[in-house]
C-alpha cells in the first residue's frame, strides 16, 4: 500500500500505486489528439503552457525569507499581508491568500495538504513526490513528530508545533527561524539557505 | 484521508525526478487548457479525482489521477461527442 | 458578514454530504478556536453544483488530542462559514 517500491525503478509524481500504467503515455496522447480534433482546445494552446512550465520556484521562496530576515518592517508585512509582501519583491501570488507563518524558538510550522495536495505551486513551482503521497498527507496531521523524523528533524518536546492543513484558498509559506551564525550575510547568502524543505516545514535551515 | 493510518513510511525523497515524466506535463497542459477555456474549474476537477473509484484512486500516482479526473469529466461533459472518435 | 470572530468556539459540522465538500473527516464533529479570518471565497459545495456561493472561510485551531486522542500539536484548518456552528463552552 505504501508504494514506495513499485520495481520500475523510477517516481512518478506521487509516489503512490502499485502498478503503474505502462500505456499511460500512450493514452495521454490519444486524448490529447481527441480533443484537439473535436475542437475543444488547439495545439497552440497546449504548446504555450508546456513551453510556459512551472513559474514559480522554490528561490522565489527563498527570497522572501532571506528579505524577512534581513528586514523586520518586511517581515511584519509579510506576515500580515503575503500576497503584498511578495509583490513588493515583483513575485506574483493572485488568485490565493498567500499566509506566511514564521517558526520561532518556541513554535516549529508544517504545512499539508490533506483532501488533495494543495501547494503554492505559482510561486513555488512544482511540489516535492513525498508532499504528494499519501504517507505524508495521512500522517503529517496526526504524528508531525514522527514524520519531522523521518526528515532528520528533530525538536525539543518544548517546541510547539502547528500543522496547517491547506483546505481552502490559503496556501502556506513557512518562514524557517534564522540560523545561528547568519548575522551580517547579504540578501542573496541568506536566501542560499532556504531549502524548499524549508519553506514547507520539514526541514531545519 | 488526514490522520488515515497504515500508510507506512514517506517516500525516500531521492526518488523523485526531477520534472517528472513528459506525460505528466501534458497531462497537466491538458487540464490547464481546459480549465482557461472555462470547461471546468478547479472545483469541478478536484471533485472528479474524488470521484474516482477508490480501489483505483489507491492504487494511481498523482498525475495518473489527474488523467483519470479528465476521463470522467470530458465523458461527462461530452466533450468528443460528435467528433467522430 | 462575517458571523463569527477570531477566538470563537465553533464546532465542524458533522455528517457526509453527497457532494464535493472541502471538510476534512478527521475534524468533522470537533470543536476547535477560530484563530484567523481568511476572507470571502465561492463554495466549493455549491461551485460544483454550478451555483455561486461566497462565504468567509475562518482558520480554525484543533487540539491534536481531541482530534486523536493525543499528541501535543495543534492543527489548523481552513473552513467555510456553513461549515461551522457554535460551540461556546463545550470544549
Amino acid at each position: 500500500m505504501s508504494g514506495d517500491h513499485s520495481g520500475h525503478g523510477h517516481d512518478h509524481g506521487g509516489g503512490d500505486g502499485g502498478h503503474h500504467d505502462a500505456n499511460i503515455a500512450a493514452r495521454v496522447r490519444e486524448l490529447e489528439a481527441q480533443l484537439v480534433a473535436a475542437g475543444q482546445i488547439t495545439e497552440a494552446e497546449l504548446e504555450a503552457i508546456l513551453l510556459e512550465g512551472w513559474s514559480g520556484s522554490p528561490a522565489h521562496g527563498a527570497a522572501i525569507v532571506a528579505r524577512a530576515w534581513a528586514d523586520p518592517g518586511f517581515r511584519d508585512r509579510l506576515l500580515a499581508d503575503g500576497n503584498a509582501a511578495a509583490g513588493e519583491l515583483g513575485l506574483e501570488a493572485e488568485g490565493y491568500l498567500l499566509k506566511a507563518v514564521a517558526n520561532t524558538a518556541d513554535v516549529h510550522n508544517l504545512i499539508v495538504c490533506t483532501l488533495c495536495s494543495c501547494y503554492p505551486t505559482n510561486l513555488l513551482g512544482p511540489s516535492p513526490g513525498w508532499y504528494k503521497s499519501f504517507a505524508y498527507r495521512a500522517r503529517a496531521v496526526r504524528e508531525p513528530r514522527a514524520v519531522l523524523a523521518e526528515f532528520g528533524v528533530e525538536l525539543p518536546d518544548s517546541t510547539q508545533i502547528t500543522v496547517w492543513d491547506s483546505t481552502a484558498e490559503a496556501r502556506y509559506l513557512v518562514v524557517p527561524a534564522r540560523p545561528a551564525g547568519s548575522d551580517g550575510l547579504p540578501e542573496a547568502s541568506l536566501a542560499a539557505l532556504v531549502t524548499r524543505n524549508g519553506l514547507i516545514g520539514t526541514a531545519v535551515v | 484521508m488526514g490522520g488515515q493510518t497504515g500508510f507506512g513510511a514517506l517516500p525516500q525523497p531521492g526518488a523523485e525526478p526531477p520534472a517528472g515524466a513528459d506525460w505528466e506535463a501534458h497531462v497537466r497542459a491538458l487540464t490547464y487548457a481546459l480549465m482557461d477555456r472555462g470547461v471546468f474549474g478547479g472545483d469541478e476537477f478536484r471533485d472528479a479525482i474524488e470521484r474516482i473509484p477508490p480501489a483505483e484512486y489507491l492504487s494511481l500516482s498523482y498525475f495518473e489521477r489527474w488523467f483519470a479526473a479528465l476521463e470522467i469529466l470530458v465523458r461527462e461533459k461530452g466533450l468528443l461527442d460528435g467528433a467522430g472518435g | 458578514m462575517a458571523r463569527f470572530t477570531v477566538g470563537s468556539e465553533v464546532r465542524a459540522r458533522l455528517g457526509d454530504p453527497d457532494g464535493h465538500t472541502r471538510v476534512p473527516r478527521y475534524v468533522r464533529g470537533h470543536c476547535g478556536e477560530i484563530v484567523g479570518l481568511h476572507g470571502d471565497w465561492k463554495l466549493p459545495d455549491a461551485a460544483v453544483r454550478g451555483t455561486l456561493v461566497t462565504e468567509p472561510v475562518y482558520a480554525v485551531r484543533f487540539r491534536a488530542a481531541d482530534l486523536w486522542g493525543h499528541g501535543g500539536h495543534d492543527v489548523i484548518v481552513e473552513l467555510w462559514e456553513s461549515y461551522l456552528e457554535e460551540a461556546a463552552g463545550e470544549r
